[in-house]
């Protein structure tokens, strides 16, 4: 090959390469950078903390149920059993449960009726809301209206009336339990509930809420059908 | 043989450790810029090999290609008309011909080599 020629095509090709990897340098993403000051860096750290909190004593109370099975294998293993059984039944939402937390009524606002304005139904939406942030804050077992909230609640509208759980709840006066883990947190329940925009929400629908005051003893009543489950399959003999 | 290939390979090592880099908005022109001359590289080797090659259209190509493709983007941005594409859709298919001409060449020369061996053998 003429020398001159490999040259210049050298040369030439020495040019593109430089400017593909320019064009390279240019288009590549630049690895993106954590623009968190030292605070933000603090919050996600007690995020962490609460979550690491919150899985430890998980850990813990099921050491304690294994411990049970271990101490127990010879005399009562069925009495940690059906205990076992018992707690989850009452996370399902199958037993009554008792325990401190608030109530919360749902009533119309007198002073509008009065005045000619018509009362509506309690939307489902801004009752799933609200069932959403009382979750949020921690509350552990809701009933609205008699029916308790389990996982497979559904809150929704039927033919224009607000149903839970598939049965229509009183049009105007609703009575939401809410129990939580303690006292603490049902007063700091309340306190945000107070707080929330939600009484302006259902003041829009001519409605009233009134959060009461944190209880001591609040009662719940079980989960009245059984549980329904699509893809679990209950396993028949040993 | 392998000098463009040394030389490719230089200028992307050189471009990539030194990291440099030119402003996003001019990401386009570059963009261009890069076809323009592959189209040129590979129209000079197949130019080379058809033994017509010359070294003024070779090297004037080469700038002008360039210089031609920015120019056609830059009056694309200002006059919202996206021109590129042209420049885009004439290197590309021009690119696509040349190589295919230089793999023919190649193929060819392959085979007469092979015959030539073949005879000697039989000789």
């Amino acid at each position: 090959m003429n020398m001159k020629v490999v040259t210049r095509i050298t040369i030439v090709s020495f040019i593109v390469g430089l400017m593909i990897a320019v064009q390279y340098n240019t288009v590549k993403e630049p690895s993106a950078r954590d623009t968190r000051d030292s605070w933000e860096l603090r919050q996600a750290l007690s995020e962490e903390k609460k979550r690491h909190s919150q899985l430890l004593s998980e850990i813990l109370a099921l050491n304690d149920v294994v411990n049970k099975y271990k101490n127990n294998e010879t005399e009562n293993l069925g009495d940690v059993l059906s205990n076992t059984v018992e707690h989850l039944k009452q996370e399902a939402g199958l037993l009554e449960v008792t325990g401190p937390g608030i109530t919360i009524t749902i009533s119309p606002a007198m002073e509008l009726v009065q005045s000619g304005f018509s009362i509506k139904p309690i939307s489902p939406e801004l009752l799933y809301r609200l069932v959403n942030e009382i979750n949020r804050f921690e509350g552990q077992f809701i009933e609205i209206d008699g029916q308790r909230v389990v996982h497979t609640t559904a809150i929704r509208d039927i033919n224009g009336s607000t149903t839970v759980n598939g049965i229509p709840i009183s049009k105007s006066d609703v009575e939401i339990k809410v129990i939580t883990d303690s006292y603490e947190k049902a007063e700091k329940l309340n306190n945000y509930l107070n707080i929330s925009s939600f009484r302006d929400a259902f003041y829009i629908d001519n409605l009233n809420l009134v959060i009461g005051k944190p209880e001591k003893s609040v009662t719940i009543a079980e989960y009245d059908r059984a549980l329904e489950n699509e893809f679990l399959i209950e396993q028949k003999g040993e | 043989m392998w000098l463009p290939f040394l030389g490719l390979i230089l200028g992307l090592a050189l471009g990539l450790l030194t990291d440099i880099q030119i402003p996003s908005m001019y990401e386009n022109y570059l963009s261009i810029a890069v076809l323009a001359a592959l189209d040129t590289l590979f129209g000079g080797i197949r130019a080379y090999l058809q033994q017509v090659y010359d070294d003024k259209v070779f090297i004037s190509g080469f700038f002008f290609n360039i210089v031609l493709a920015a120019g056609l983007a830059f009056l694309g941005v200002h006059l919202g008309v996206d021109l590129y594409l042209a420049a885009i859709f004439a290197f590309g298919v021009r690119l696509f011909q040349n190589i295919a001409v230089i793999r023919r060449i190649l193929i060819q020369k392959w085979d007469e080599r092979h015959i030539k061996k073949s005879e000697k053998t039989i000789e």
